[in-house]
């Protein structure tokens, strides 16, 4: 499996599209002097729109990179000789998605060293009112990353069942938007004009769904980093468990698919 | 490729730069001359918006509030100027910063900028205390917010009760004394020209976007001049038991030199009961109504 994981990140780092992908990176050089048409709060705009580079970024590099790196193995017939080999298919697909998680970690940290030199730049030219917490700005792209990370984990597990490129790429990009609102939409049901306005069977599916799918909101710290407010250690490390968990059914359930899949 | 097809190509090139030379500058003048309401752009639902940005609400946000920004400077700057143009549409802007806020509550440029137009523009003073409340409950750290609200309270809506509370909790956050004598102060009913000019100062000092800074100096500096006059009046009326009549019989009188200059071009005049007050209106588009009326009306300073 190690093996598998070592391939996975050389075959992404040599990738052309995450090099085109990661061209973008050359934005942050532009981020000090977008942030000073701030009025009030340079420092903070300048944390918002590193953040928000780096959630692009890792977003693109998810639905491009990890969600299409099974079915492109399966579309070149890569599995057929890997598969001959000594490896069993649930490790193929542990190795496979530990290598992009694995890829996807190092890729933030290397965004994250690019974003806290813009941040710097910006507060030393603007020094900011409120001091910058840097821890809040590490957990913030760390939860990022964690979150795109689900989000591999689901397309993975579309991939295993797809013979299309299509699925694994909308599913990775419709698994995203759906988990950032699930928390909105399931508050709304919780209020009592939801609960007379909203069908019964309509709440309790959309209530179902909120179970089913990835909860991607409690993994965006982006307020906490910008406007240096404390992190609530107890949800951080529920957010945690959270993901480990999810990750871990997500990925039981594609390795039971990819198990039984038939290749032709 | 034959040379026949590459030299079609490089005159199709050709024609197309032409033709791009020849839209570019008619498409430019268009984009400059844009009806303000598609400058501002029509704004979706809030709730729309907090769906569709997905975990970049706090972008969105901001990005809404630069527009506000990039719009409102570039139409003072023009008056600056003393380019003839609309009014700010003031109207749509308090909208786009109020779903501003809905999407990031912490965004100071938005109460910042909210508070610069809703107060001395709008006269929308209520309107600017419930959004500054409404901030007040996610920067909680932050004593701007109060202190804004504490001058709005007391200087236009004269409420020195709700004004001393917030300059009160302005002094608790900053540890500045000032804002505690500010609370003190206004209790006792203390000059509003003052408590202006105290207010323009702290807001010039920390002011960065150079068409907002020059607004609000021009307004300081205008300010000033009311307080001379005033002076110049308590000290005419201390002296000879009346109040004057005009702002000349201060200058004449020896009690006000050089004679007071209105930044934005109007003329400085005295109320029957003794009140400052300026045919501007403190603003250029004020300057720019009067001649155009020719009526040579007075306006309350507030």
């Amino acid at each position: 499996m190690k093996q598998i994981i070592m391939i996975t990140l050389k075959g992404i780092f040599r990738d052309r599209i995450f090099q085109g992908i990661m061209a973008l990176a050359v934005l942050f050089l532009v981020i000090p002097s977008a942030a000073s048409l701030s009025m009030r709060q340079v420092t903070e705009l300048s944390i918002t729109l590193s953040l928000s580079l780096i959630s692009f970024i890792m977003l693109l590099l998810a639905v491009f990179l990890g969600a299409t790196s099974i079915w492109k193995d399966i579309e070149r017939r890569y599995t057929f000789s890997v598969l001959s080999l000594p490896v069993s298919r649930p490790a193929y697909l542990a190795g496979r998605f530990l290598g992009v998680a694995l890829f996807m970690l190092i890729t933030a940290s290397f965004l994250g060293v690019l974003a806290m030199i813009a941040i710097k730049a910006a507060s030393f030219i603007y020094p900011s009112v409120r001091p910058v917490l840097w821890s809040a700005i590490a957990a913030a792209i760390l939860f990022d990353a964690l979150k795109y990370i689900i989000v591999v984990a689901v397309t993975m597990l579309l991939a295993t069942v797809s013979t299309s490129f299509f699925l694994p790429v909308f599913g990775a990009v419709s698994t995203y938007l759906a988990g950032t609102i699930t928390q909105q939409v399931y508050d709304y049901l919780q209020t009592s004009s939801a609960q007379t306005e909203v069908f019964t069977i309509v709440r309790k599916g959309a209530i179902l769904f909120y179970y089913v799918i990835p909860n991607l909101s409690g993994f965006d710290l982006k307020i906490h980093a910008i406007y240096a407010l404390p992190i609530d250690v107890k949800g951080a490390v529920l957010t945690a468990l959270y993901f480990v968990v999810y990750t871990g059914i997500v990925l039981s359930v594609g390795t039971l698919v990819f198990a039984r899949r038939e290749m032709k | 490729m034959s040379r026949i097809l590459r030299h079609s190509t490089l005159a199709l090139l050709a024609v197309l730069l032409f033709a791009y030379g020849t839209v570019i500058g008619p498409f430019t003048e268009y984009m400059k001359h844009k009806p303000v309401e598609e400058k501002l752009g029509y704004l979706p639902s809030i709730n729309v918006l907090r769906y569709a940005s997905a975990d970049h609400k706090e972008l969105m946000g901001a990005s809404l509030v630069m527009k506000v920004i990039m719009y409102y400077g570039g139409v003072i700057e023009k008056q600056q100027n003393k380019v003839m143009v609309q009014p700010p549409d003031y109207q749509r802007m308090s909208g786009i910063l109020h779903g501003a806020v809905k999407l990031d509550p912490c965004n100071m440029d938005a109460y910042y900028m909210a508070q610069s137009f809703l107060t001395w523009e709008v006269k929308q003073y209520k309107l600017a205390n419930d959004l500054l409340d409404y901030g007040m409950k996610y920067r909680s750290w932050d004593w701007m917010l109060p202190f804004f609200a504490g001058f709005n309270s007391a200087y236009f809506m004269k409420d020195s009760k709700k004004a001393s509370e917030y300059y009160k909790r302005a002094g608790e956050l900053s540890g500045d004394p000032l804002y505690f004598s500010l609370a003190g102060r206004y209790m006792q009913e203390a000059g509003q020209t003052d408590l202006a000019i105290a207010y323009l100062v702290a807001i010039v000092k920390g002011e960065r976007n150079q068409a907002v800074r020059k607004n609000y100096q021009t307004r300081l500096a205008a300010f000033k001049e009311v307080r001379r006059v005033e002076l110049a009046r308590d000290r005419f009326k201390a002296a000879r038991g009346v109040l004057p009549a005009t702002v000349e019989q201060l200058t004449q009188g020896g009690f006000l030199a050089p004679p007071p200059v209105d930044p934005y071009g109007g003329t400085f005049f005295l109320e029957p009961d003794g009140k400052v007050s300026t045919t501007s209106r403190f603003s250029f588009a004020g300057v720019q109504n009067e001649k155009r009326q020719n009526s040579g009306e007075s306006h309350e300073r507030n």
